[in-house]
């Protein structure tokens, strides 16, 4: 077997595949198109033009290309006093396992693009959810391994919003699980057939769940870690050039991954496509009507910049045991009740 | 008719039914800027404001006003404008050359208060209404006799396109396009 | 922590006054030093020394951009000083040099005519409107609402672009001359300032649904950083700081100078003393001066012209600028005004800026440089509040209350 046949054959392979063409290359096209349309829409907004000058006609947006060119091309300062190893690999780390989740989401209800046996896919939102919850760790990290006091405030800022909406976010999900009676992502697009689409079932649910994606990828009004009045950049004070990118493209990639689980549990999946046999209609184009919604949702957390201040740190929080956890059990409720009287 | 004092207080704590009617305010509010933008981005410098007659810009000096008084170079508060002597012919006594003294200006110094300009019992000195002029080096900025009595060359208005600004009761402040380059 | 008791928030009732010692630091405490350099620092370095979450000692440590005003001042002249205070903060530049100039001019035994009265008036109201959507703008960047933040600036435009019309500069605008204005108003000025005012009525409903009732934006500004009103009073804050501790202090009613008294409008005050309090003063505030620019610009159309400066002065003028004075309504100065003289003796000149009340002390010795120069400025006076209002909250509460404050550094440092 010739090599290009073996790379093509491993790259070929679904949970690879999908990490790095949907999950890297996707969610950079889609982080990148993310940050224009917040700083245009803020613009609107705010009555200004936003990014112009880089291309006129396209509304700006190469501007985000010159801003990742000027990123990649500048130089990485690595402070004296931090601790080297934690502190360049938190964000390369961080990144990847944020991208993980994509190994095991199927994209398609044809078994043959799966990314996991039909076996383990039983538990696929388990698993994902699982790897989900795993990037904040290193941005904790990359706050400690700074040794600076507004990356440790920051860092531990992040630590307790971990606390809180991790919780919100899994029982969220669990509010799809519940209706579906079933882990399985496949199984639970599948009950969403002919336009039953959990949203509408379940609203409660997912209203915990979109909350949970803004508190954890620090959107607006939980930008709270990174909160530029008192701790800078909080835990990515310390970092420049492409390590600061890393650092700040790996939020909108963490927000993409978990909008593509929202949209699998609560939007229909490929709906109203139904996949057939072949690459194209099995897995590219239901793939694509996925990412498409997700990129909705990514939109919509983007635009709440445009009319949000940030809460106060303890504010989030409150708001999260006080109101979204009573809601996401709620939702969970709401989806075993309808999943009792047949409605899912 | 007298000024008073306004005691009031706030609004009290209000309930969740408020809070979601102030969240969907703030929603419909940013959609609807968002729908229709009411932009009041100036595209500097492809379009210019064009600045009215009264504008403090650039400090001009006509010299055949000047009577060499100095009152300019007294009253600028950042000792901008110096006074320098020149040797220029007499007109009472043809042939023979007589010292005469002339403002000069730094505009590295200038901070365009207009003072020199109001203080001129002659009206020697007159501003022109633009005063966004780059220059490459710093020794330019030091105008000698000659410079300080051309305008400028206003670069802008090459590139751009001239708008007046105008107070506006619903957009706050709009453009209109004046036609003349002058 | 050497068992010592801590008082978080609140105050001592046996003293009135809570006593915060500077150096204590317990082992758990962290100390953070924000700014200079800092996004949200201002040109100040605030050191706070952290619990937790919980800010236990704030130390406001001021005089980062410190220029010599009072010295500067003192070395060059009557009027050049002018210029030269409007930079303690040019947004309000009217407001902060016209108590200097009406020191100089009880020295000076002149007296500005009623219309430049008037038109003093008008250029105050509109710095303070500036001044005020300027640190409304800060304050929001500050809570993270970048919405607000261009919205005040780009609003400010609006009222800079008046200034322009009637001064002839956006910010810098040495307008007022011992004696009198330098210039009057342009042809149709007064519609001009008529529909900006209209803009800006509809434009504080928007505020009020987007950044006032926001319920982000209210749930961090309620009852945060109190002051309550004998802590103000001791303290002794003064402007809209004061104002919303439910201390009716302003100068232009306790003693209303150039045409205040003549003109209708209130002076708001609310009794809460917390950081929403501090917001909507200032928001009240913008909506009277509204109100004083309409009533002036009424007065000013309708009244015939008149000289704007002293008769003492006009008497002076030569025809050329009694001829510009009517053509073109600029108030030429006097040669002798560079080197002029002022009898000897001290006066006190006050005014309420944008920030709160400014006191100048202006001492003359009967030469052509003022002996002394001494200003208050507000800030200088409300920088002290950030001592009594930071502990007890949480570091996150740090901008919000330095936001409401609306603490600028360059005029409390001089």
């Amino acid at each position: 077997m010739a090599v290009h046949e073996a790379l093509a054959a491993i790259i070929g392979w679904p949970p690879i595949w999908q990490v790095l063409i949907i999950g890297f290359i996707g969610s950079l096209v889609v982080s990148i198109f993310a940050v224009w349309f917040e700083r245009k829409a803020a613009a609107r907004v705010q009555r200004r033009l936003g990014p112009y000058w880089a291309s006129p006609r396209l509304g700006g947006l190469l501007h985000l290309i010159a801003d990742l060119a000027r990123y990649a091309f500048q130089y990485p300062i690595i402070p004296r006093r931090v601790d080297v190893v934690p502190f360049l690999a938190a964000p390369i780390a961080g990144l990847i396992i944020a991208l993980l989740p994509l190994a095991v989401i199927p994209f398609t209800s044809n078994p043959s693009y799966w990314p996991l046996p039909p076996a383990a896919m039983e538990y696929s939102l388990l698993i994902a959810l699982a790897i989900a919850t795993l990037p904040p760790i290193f941005i904790i990290a990359a706050g400690w391994a700074s040794n600076n006091p507004f990356a440790v405030i920051g860092g531990v800022r992040e630590a307790f919003i971990i606390v809180a909406y991790e919780l919100i976010a899994i029982l969220g999900f669990l509010g799809a699980a519940a209706a579906v009676g079933s882990f399985n992502l496949v199984e639970i697009v599948a009950a969403q057939e002919g336009f039953k689409w959990l949203i509408l079932l379940n609203p409660i649910a997912f209203l915990a769940v979109f909350i949970a994606i803004v508190m954890s990828t620090s959107a607006f009004p939980f930008e709270i870690p990174e909160s530029e009045a008192e701790v800078v950049a909080g835990p990515f004070t310390e970092y420049s050039g492409i390590l600061y990118a890393l650092n700040m493209g790996g939020a909108y990639m963490r927000r993409f991954v978990l909008a593509i689980l929202t949209v699998l549990a609560f939007l229909g999946g490929w709906q109203p496509l139904t996949p057939g046999e072949g690459l194209l209609w099995g897995y590219i184009l239901p793939s694509i009507v996925v990412v498409a919604k997700a990129v909705v949702i990514v939109l919509a957390i983007s635009f709440l910049r445009a009319v949000y201040g940030r809460y106060r740190l303890d504010q989030a929080l409150d708001m999260a045991w006080k109101i979204l956890l009573p809601l996401a059990l709620a939702g969970i409720a709401l989806g075993l009740i309808e999943a009792s009287i047949g409605v899912v | 008719m007298a000024p008073r004092v306004g005691l009031r207080s706030l609004e009290k704590r209000r309930t969740l039914i408020d809070g979601v009617r102030s969240n969907i305010h703030v929603l419909m509010l940013g959609v609807k800027y968002f729908v229709n933008p009411r932009r009041m981005t100036l595209v500097y410098p492809r379009e210019y404001p064009k600045l009215s007659e009264g504008y403090r810009g650039f400090i001009i000096l006509k010299k055949e006003k000047c009577i060499s008084c100095a009152a300019c170079a007294r009253i600028c508060p950042s000792a901008a404008m110096k006074m320098i002597r020149v040797q220029e012919p007499d007109p009472k006594h043809p042939g023979k050359a007589k010292m005469k003294q002339y403002p000069v200006i730094n505009y590295q110094r200038c901070i365009f208060c207009g003072y020199c300009v109001d203080v001129c019992p002659t009206e020697a000195l007159y501003h022109v209404n633009y005063h966004d002029i780059v220059y490459d080096n710093l020794a330019d900025m030091f105008w000698d006799l000659e410079t300080f009595q051309r305008e400028p060359e206003y670069k802008t208005a090459a590139e751009g396109r001239p708008v007046r600004i105008v107070i506006h009761e619903e957009l706050g402040l709009v453009k209109v396009p004046v036609e003349d380059k002058a | 922590m050497s068992g010592e008791v801590r008082v978080y928030g609140g105050w001592r009732d046996d003293l009135g006054l809570r006593v915060i010692p500077s150096k204590r630091i317990g082992k758990d405490v962290y100390e953070v030093f924000i700014g200079p350099q800092h996004p949200g620092s201002g040109h100040m370095r605030i050191i706070i020394r952290v619990d937790g979450d919980v800010i236990v000692e704030a130390d406001p440590d001021i005089g980062y951009v410190h220029r010599t005003m009072e010295k500067l001042g003192e070395i060059r002249g009557w009027i050049k000083p002018i210029p030269l205070f409007e930079r303690m903060a040019i947004h309000d530049a009217c407001n902060i040099t016209l108590p200097y100039v009406r020191a100089v001019e009880k020295l000076m035994g002149v007296e500005a005519p009623l219309r430049a009265k008037y038109l003093r008036v008008l250029l105050c109201e509109i710095n303070r409107i500036a001044s005020h959507l300027y640190g409304f703008a800060i304050f929001s960047i500050f809570l993270g609402h970048s919405t607000m933040y261009m919205w005040a600036m780009g609003d400010r435009e609006v009222f800079i672009q008046l200034a322009e019309e009637l001064t002839g500069a956006r910010l810098t605008h040495s307008y007022p001359i011992p004696g009198g204005v330098r210039r009057d108003i342009p042809q149709g000025f007064p519609d001009m300032a008529r529909r900006a005012v209209r803009y800006m009525r509809k434009r504080l409903e928007e505020y009020r649904k987007m950044f006032l009732e926001n319920p982000v934006i209210r749930s961090r500004l309620e009852g945060v950083g109190v002051i309550p009103k004998n802590l103000a009073a001791e303290l002794g804050l003064v402007g809209p700081n004061a104002r919303g501790s439910g201390i009716a202090y302003d100068v232009r009613i306790i003693e209303p100078y150039e045409v205040y008294d003549e003109l209708d409008f209130e002076v708001p005050v609310y009794t809460e003393g917390d950081a929403l309090a501090r917001t909507y003063v200032r928001v009240e505030e913008i909506a009277q001066s509204l109100r004083i620019i309409e009533q002036v610009v009424d007065w000013l159309e309708k009244k015939p012209r008149e000289p704007i400066v002293d008769e003492s002065i006009y008497k002076k003028y030569p025809p050329l600028h009694k001829k510009i004075l009517e053509s073109q309504g600029r108030a030429k100065l006097l040669p002798w005004m560079a080197t002029m003289k002022v009898p000897a003796g001290a006066a006190i000149g006050r005014g309420e800026t944008g920030r709160g009340e400014i006191i100048y002390y202006v001492e003359s010795d009967g030469g052509v440089n003022p002996y002394r120069v001494r200003i208050v400025t507000p800030s200088a006076r409300n920088v002290i509040a950030f001592k009594y209002a930071l502990p007890g909250h949480r570091v996150m509460d740090l901008p919000a209350i330095y936001g409401s404050l609306d603490y600028f550094p360059p005029e409390a440092d001089r």
